[in-house]
């Protein structure tokens, strides 16, 4: 089986269109409630087994020349391992009014980071994400950086360490643990600590 | 913090913060972990220490000057992000570059992968508590550096590779330096199988110490030797060659355990392998041009710009403008030393980059650096951190 295939069987399955700007692979643009679908379509039911994750990038297209449709995308970069060399890409258009995609972190493990750091860098809300926080900027950053609108030179003060204990609770949950006496310094909403040691 | 544990019974977890200025973190890395006396139960890690801000910096450029940036993202083996980079934007051109060109590209990028890998297993060893190993690797390590200082002028930050061809030639007396570095890097696995394989500290420090199922790395989205240790034997280089890879004759190396000793192994074998791959390049290097002819992807030279009104305007324009990449979007891999490098290029057709998206290899493999250390020893994080070869540079971009 072939990618064309696959492509051909998504095309009727999910209704996703060819993108023609990519002239060298082949990526699918899909509608957003679509998506999870379409990957899981991919990854388990395919002739070829997508099953690795390879990236998920956000894409601003507000300085775009010429560009219709709406603003942001954010595409995803799949290939297999079984058949080496069969790669595909599947975008999602996301407008700035409704910046929702439905997460995979679900289908693949390294979906959760790659989701946070477009939602760090772009803004966009990925539904049904376990920990959707910034990944690469810091905690007090302001603003979506990758935005065409987000001026390169701009700077801002940022004082203090991530704070992972709660994080970190959250973690021991997930593994079955049950927190029944937090640590003292665990105060989520201490302005003390918020605003950081280093006053302006 | 008092909890409970999954039977029931109460515990005192200490929680304690590891890096981001830990000597062992290389680079700058943190993670957060409850304690139950020695033994790591959860762990949650932070990155962005080093983030610079790469996607939105080379925005701002010409597609040239993309090429000094990804230096800077795996700064143990700049070369071979130079090569990955231009590589994605040749193909977008859709032109092949002259074979002496490939053939050089083939020997910086194997030799930046020693370089790599090297910098890895000495720097595991030396979290381990074994300096001599260190220097048992480091003394090849500086012959390569050698190399590239003659080569390129800089030592870490090369910037060697440009779109369409390379910074310049070969000098006069490469192929016998190569030689000799190859040679001394045979001499220096040697010693470092001596060092190691039977070691019974080492084996002690690493066998069984943060094994990852190849389902599990595969979910993870991991590449590279830390894949290749979990046993899949998945090689971009094999899987879809470039720059005539699959003419050479040379192993995939594949671990079984995919646990801390067989990524440092995998590491060790690859470089043999890349030093079977050099020395066959050596005898395929023959003279030849490096650069494409054509003002439109590739700089005229100063000879052609000095002496000529059309090599002139080539210049002119595109140092000025940049070259115009195709327009379109594209994702293309490279197998770099932790891994695929992929860059996600959308290209407006201008002289500047749209958007370049960096798929770092190491992120995926630090995505899942929780559950490689959980259950362990805290000092065994250690172990696991270096075997992982996270590169700060090239995880934070």
């Amino acid at each position: 089986m072939t990618v064309e295939e696959i492509f051909a069987a998504l095309e009727g399955k999910f209704d996703v269109k060819r993108e023609p700007l990519d002239k060298w692979g082949i990526t699918a643009v899909v509608a957003a409630p679509y998506l999870h679908n379409a990957v899981q379509f991919l990854k388990e039911e395919s002739g070829i087994k997508f099953d690795m994750l390879v990236d998920i990038a956000g894409i601003d297209y507000l300085t775009y020349p010429n560009h219709e449709g709406p603003r942001f995308a954010v595409s995803y970069a799949f290939k297999s391992m079984k058949n080496p060399g069969a790669r595909i890409r599947l975008k999602v258009l996301v407008s700035e009014e409704n910046l929702k995609v439905p997460t995979i972190s679900d289908l693949y493990a390294n979906a959760n980071w790659y989701e946070r750091e477009v939602y760090d860098q772009f803004g966009v809300i990925f539904e049904g994400h376990p920990d959707l926080r910034r990944l690469l900027n810091h905690v007090e950053f302001v603003g979506h950086p990758l935005r065409k609108d987000y001026p390169a030179q701009k700077r801002q003060w940022l004082s203090t360490n991530d704070y992972l204990l709660p994080e970190l609770e959250k973690r021991l949950e997930e593994l079955g643990y049950k927190v029944i006496q937090r640590s003292k310094e665990v105060e989520t909403n201490d302005n003390e600590f918020l605003e950081g040691s280093i006053k302006e | 913090m008092i909890v409970l544990d999954p039977n029931g019974e109460k515990l005192n977890l200490m929680p304690l913060n590891v890096g981001p200025s830990h000597p062992a973190t290389h680079g700058c890395l943190r993670f957060l972990t409850a304690l139950d006396g020695e033994t790591i139960v959860a762990s949650v890690e932070e990155i962005g220490y080093l983030h610079r801000g790469f996607e939105k910096m080379v925005e701002r450029g010409t597609w040239q000057q993309v090429v000094p940036y990804t230096d800077r993202l795996n700064y143990c083996s700049a070369i071979m992000n130079n090569i990955a980079f231009c590589r994605a934007v040749e193909n977008m051109f859709g032109v092949e570059i002259p074979e002496r060109c490939k053939v050089l590209r083939v020997i910086v990028n194997e030799l930046s992968r020693i370089n790599d890998h090297f910098v890895c297993v000495a720097a595991a060893f030396q979290d381990l508590g074994g300096t001599t190993p260190f220097m048992y690797a480091f003394n090849p390590r500086e012959e390569i550096m050698c190399i590239w200082e003659k080569l390129t002028g800089a030592r870490l930050t090369n910037s060697f590779a440009r779109i369409g061809g390379l910074y310049r030639d070969s000098y006069e007396g490469f192929e016998q330096d190569v030689l000799a570095a190859l040679n001394s890097t045979e001499k220096a696995l040697k010693d470092l199988h001596a060092c190691l394989d039977r070691n019974r500290i080492f084996l002690d420090r690493t066998v069984g110490i943060g094994k990852i199922s190849a389902e599990k790395a595969i979910s993870y989205g991991w590449t590279g030797p830390c894949l290749r240790a979990s046993g899949v034997a998945s090689d971009l280089r094999k899987d879809e060659p470039y720059y005539d890879y699959e003419t050479y004759d040379w192993e995939v190396v594949v671990g079984t355990q995919g646990d801390c000793n067989d990524r440092l192994q995998v590491r060790l074998a690859e470089i043999e392998e890349s030093v079977k791959i050099v020395r066959q390049a050596l005898k395929r290097l023959a003279p030849g041009p490096v650069d494409i002819v054509d003002p439109r992807i590739r700089v005229p030279s100063h000879k052609l710009a000095y002496q000529d009104m059309e090599g002139l305007i080539g210049r002119f324009k595109s140092v000025y403008e940049g070259i115009r990449v195709p327009e379109g979007e594209y994702y293309c891999g490279s197998e770099c030393a932790n891994g695929e490098l992929g860059f996600t290029i959308i290209s407006d057709g201008s002289g500047h980059p749209y958007r370049i998206k960096v798929r770092p290899p190491c992120l995926t493999q630090f995505a899942a650096f929780h559950e490689l250390v959980e259950g362990g020893l805290l000092a065994d994080s250690m172990a696991v951190l270096s075997g992982l070869n996270i590169i700060a540079g090239e995880l934070d971009r």
